[in-house]
Formats: structure tokens, sequence, C-alpha cells
């Protein structure tokens, strides 16, 4: 069933369906990229430009005015975005590598938990937490966003960068353990480095998961300058701002740039991470 | 044969190493159950908790036990059961879209020659994009008046005059429902492309010498094939719909009046915008209690990989 035996038929079905696809998948990203380029006036056009003719860039010039700046918030969602990573990484290897290797007493138990985490809404745990925090004075602290971040994106890794150590040879860790290493030293020069791109994937995953959260910074901090770019964009576009669609397109492409390219540069892996679990199951 | 011996002999001790390694690995778990422990199990604690409590963040002073009055008073609400239905109706439209569209996206990008096959991770781009941006990408494609949507629309003649999408109880849903279908069917895309190319290429021909045609080989054998990954992924995609907030959020606010509450929604109105963190806790709890049947169900199915 390959190509080279197929109808014109065929041919042409397949070609309009995979136009079909393209314009559903990329027509509203390229929407969004051509209106943050519209001088204002041209938006409200009636019929609407389908390409930017005067392309301008006053409206990522104004994301920078008034008291709403979007560095403020990018700079916030990168510095909880990566914080998140490291600590997330942290925190699931080691978990990940002991589900995976070792056998010991209520393993399957925390292994089926800590997948389970995943399923719990969000907003249930954010009543508590947030009273919590607020005893703790952790309400807009970065602290508190990388903590509540790492907590629920850490299932998910671990049970990602677990599939990827289970894939390296246990014949390795055992010609390892021959030749005298220590577990620590197996853990640190033989597992991690061949893991390395599982590693990556899981990081992006992080990286994603923290970047796109709303709930988390927006109920856990009250300060515009503590919060990250989507509780910044639910601030900055409500009420009068509503329909700055200019405004609000650049704002989008700049929150999309960040987890697109990390995407695309280890899609790969990522995409192998992702579905591995399924296919093995 | 003496290297043999002390190979074997190795390697028995390092069975022997893996089997006493209990201290370890709670060592190297550690870290994780403080985390969660202390930013998941103890609000899980305290929100089940918090539903028996007459907690008002507007009356301070008056926080005391009330058994069961949140839950009574969650069952009589009308709103209560808006949620309930609404969420039911939005999962079940997004995922069951979402994955026919997924499927349809996998099997013809499979059919493409191998060199823009590595292409269809561009697809996935939807899915990695900030429901936040989505949600206010769609409400300005569906504005009434410079909507994208609504000009093609009646260029096409498919509607008279331009439609408020997301202002009319009717309509709101459906918006919603194309909103999140766009965001999610590419994951159904990747799941299925991913189970689609670990079907033998000898169990299709066999088919096909058998004498099956096309849609037979499909029924019988790409299904087969399929049926784990499209049930870890549309269970994985219920729940996750089930908890799912930016969208809506930013699209509709739950509104026009409580068209398009779901329960997430009704459970961070009433936390925060009523301050009524008893009577939320008390929503909440019951959703988790399904949520968690519904992730037993899934774990069940993951079971394989532990």
């Amino acid at each position: 069933m390959h190509l080279g035996n197929r109808t014109i038929l065929e041919r042409i079905f397949l070609f309009i369906f995979v136009i079909i696809f393209i314009i559903w998948t990329f027509f509203p990203i390229y929407w969004m990229i051509s209106t943050s380029i519209k001088p204002t006036l041209n938006i409200f056009d009636l019929p609407p430009k389908f390409y930017p003719k005067n392309p301008t860039y006053e409206h990522y010039v104004n994301l920078q005015k008034g008291s709403a700046r979007i560095t403020i918030f990018f700079m916030n969602s990168v510095i909880t975005s990566t914080s998140t990573v490291v600590l997330s990484l942290a925190v699931a290897f080691p978990a990940a590598y002991a589900l995976s290797r070792l056998r010991f007493r209520f393993r399957k138990i925390i292994s089926i938990g800590v997948l389970s985490i995943e399923m719990f809404p969000l907003v249930v745990m954010l009543i508590p937490l947030y009273l919590l925090y607020k005893k703790l004075h952790l309400l807009n602290t970065y602290q508190g966003i990388i903590l509540a971040f790492t907590s629920f994106t850490l299932p998910f890794s671990i049970w990602m960068l677990r599939g990827f150590i289970d894939s390296v040879p246990k014949e390795i860790e055992e010609s390892a353990h021959i030749d005298g290493c220590s577990r620590l030293q197996i853990i640190t020069r033989i597992v991690f480095p061949l893991t390395v791109p599982g590693i990556a994937a899981t990081c992006i995953y992080t990286f994603l998961d923290s970047w796109n959260n709303l709930l988390f910074p927006m109920m856990l901090t009250n300060k515009p300058s503590m919060k990250t770019l989507p509780p910044g964009m639910v601030l900055a576009y409500v009420g009068q701002y509503k329909h700055d669609w200019g405004g609000m397109m650049a704002a989008s492409v700049i929150v999309s740039i960040p987890v697109v390219l990390a995407f695309v540069l280890v899609q790969r892996y990522f995409i192998e991470g992702l579905t591995r679990g399924a296919l093995k199951g | 044969m003496e290297v043999l011996e002390t190979r074997k002999k190795n390697k028995r001790r390092w069975r022997y190493a893996s089997a006493s390694s209990g201290r370890m690995a709670f060592g190297l778990l550690l870290p994780t159950f403080i985390l969660v422990g202390f930013i998941v199990i103890y609000p899980l604690i305290a929100a089940v908790r918090l539903s028996f409590l007459n907690y008002k963040l507007t009356e301070p002073g008056e926080i005391h036990f009330i058994f069961v009055r949140n839950y009574l008073n969650m069952i009589t609400d009308r709103i209560f059961w808006i949620a309930i239905k609404n969420t039911l109706l939005f999962t079940f439209c997004t995922v069951s879209i979402g994955f026919l569209l997924g499927l349809f996206m996998a099997l013809v990008i499979k059919e493409l020659q191998t060199k823009y096959r590595s292409l269809r991770a561009l697809f996935l781009i939807p899915w990695v994009i900030a429901g936040v941006v989505i949600g206010y990408l769609f409400m300005y494609m569906l504005d009434v008046e410079i909507g994208i949507l609504n000009y093609i629309l009646k260029k096409m003649g498919i509607i008279e005059s331009f439609l408020p999408w997301l202002m009319r109880a009717d309509l709101a849903m459906a918006a919603i429902i194309v909103t999140h279908v766009w965001n999610q069917a590419p994951f159904f895309m990747i799941m299925l492309t991913a189970g689609l190319m670990a079907i033998p290429e000898e169990a299709r021909e066999a088919a096909y010498l058998e004498g099956a045609n096309r849609f037979q080989e499909f029924r019988f054998i790409t299904i087969a094939y399929l049926t784990n990954v499209i049930l870890i992924s549309t269970l994985l995609m219920i729940i996750r719909n089930f908890n799912y907030f930016p969208i809506i959020y930013t699209m509709t606010g739950g509104g026009p009046g409580y068209a398009t509450t779901t329960m997430v929604l009704h459970i961070f109105t009433t936390a925060f915008e009523k301050f009524n963190m008893g009577s939320a806790s008390a929503i909440g709890t019951t959703w988790l209690f399904i949520l968690i049947c519904l992730s037993m169900l899934y774990t069940r199915m993951m079971k394989e990989s532990f």
C-alpha cells in the first residue's frame, strides 16, 4: 500500500485532505501572527485583509507601555519555568530510577499513586493550597509558584523518565557493577548520560506545562509584578482592553514562541516519550 | 572457566543487591514524597476537611463545623447539575470529535511519502500552545464584528448574518468544543500515528492475501492493533477535559448565563468569586471522587508499563 500503486483519484483525495489539515492546523496560527503586525485600523477592516499590507511593530512596542509590562511577566515566566525544570529533574530522576530499577515493597502502589496525581483537578487543591500559602507567606513568591508547578509536573516527569531508563539495557549496569562502580556512580556516570535525549524531552514537557499554566500563578499571586505570562495576559486584556486584538495577538505570539521553539528542538524524543507508555501497554 | 564462574557470582551478587534495595529506593523517592505530600496530599486532606466547614473568606469569624450541609446545598443547587451536564457534554464532544479527526489525520498522514512524514510533528503545535493564547485567539476569530469565521461562513453562504458565537447560549458550547478540538486532535493524531507505525506490515499483507478488502483490513487488523492506544489516549483525554480550565475561562468565563459552566469553572467561581471555600471544597471533593474512580480505570490499563 504505497503511493506508487495508487490511482489518480486516490492521490487527489489524499492531496485535498492534506491541504485541509494544513489549513485547519496552521491558519489560526497564521492569523495570530498576521494580526499582530497589522496596523490597528486594518484589523477592523471589512472585508478582512488576509495578509498584512503595511506591517508594523506598534503592538509589540505597546506591550511595554503602562503598568502591565510584558517583559516583567516574561521574566517571571522564565524564572519560574526554568527553576521548575531544574527542580523537577533533580527530584524526578532519582525517583524514576528507583521505580525502574530497584525492587522494593510498595513499588507498584507508589507507581500507580504517582500517576494518579496527574488526574487530580488543580482547582480542588488550589483552595487549601491558597489558604496554606497565605499562612506560610508563600503567596506572591517565586518559591511558592515553583513548588506548585513542580509538584504537578512531577508525576508525568517521573513516568516519562522511567520509560527512558527502562530502555537502558540492564547488562550495562551489571558490567559497571562488576567493574566496581557504586550505585551512585552507575546512576550519575552511566544511566544519566545514556538517557540524555529522554531527559531533554522530559525537561521540555515540564517547561511547557509550567510556562502554559494559568490557574496556579493566577491565584497564588495577586501582585501584577509577580504574575507569569498567562495570568499576565488575563490581567492585561480584561474590560476596556478586551478588543485590543493587535496587542492581544502580539502578546500571544510572544507567549507561544518559546514553547514552539523548545518543542521543535526535541520533537522526536518528545513524541517518543509521549507515546511510549501507550504503545507498551 | 574460572572467569565465567566469577562473572556468574558477580551477577548473582548484583541481583542480590537489587533485591535488598528498599532503603536506597526510599532515599531516592524521599524528595518526591516530601513535595507531593506538601503540595498534593496535604491539600487533598484539607479539602475534604474544609468541605464540612462553613468557611467563607468574607466571614472569617464564622468558621465552624456544619457536617454535610455543604453537600446538601450542592445537590440542591441548580448550577451544580448544569455544570455536570455541561462537563459531560463538553468532554464527550471534544474527545469523540478530537479522536475521529485525529484518527483521520493519522491515516492520511501515514499514506504520505516517508520524506514528508517527519513534518507530522509540526501538526502537534496547536497542542503545545498555552490555553490562554488559544482562548484569546479563537475569541478573536469568532468575534461577532470582525471575526474571520463569520466572514468566511457568510461569504460561503452558510450563514446569512454574522453570529455572536460566544454570546449566544446555544452557540457558545459549540464554539468552545471546536476550539478544544483544534487544540487536542493533534494529540490523538500523534498517539495514533505511533500506534499505526507499530502494526507489522505482515499482518496487513496477510489480511489482503486472505482476500480482505481495504475496509475489512482496517476493521479487523488496524483497529485491533490500535485498541490499547485508543483506550489509553481517550481515557487520558477524558480526564484532562474533566479538569480543563484556561480556554473556557478566557473565552466565555462559563457564560453566557451558565451555558459553558463546567465543573472546574463552577468550583473556581464558588471559591474565588463567591469566596465560599467550604462549599467549593464540597463540590471539589465530590468531583475528586469521580476522577479518582476514572484514574483507577486508567492506571489499570497502564499497569503493563509498571
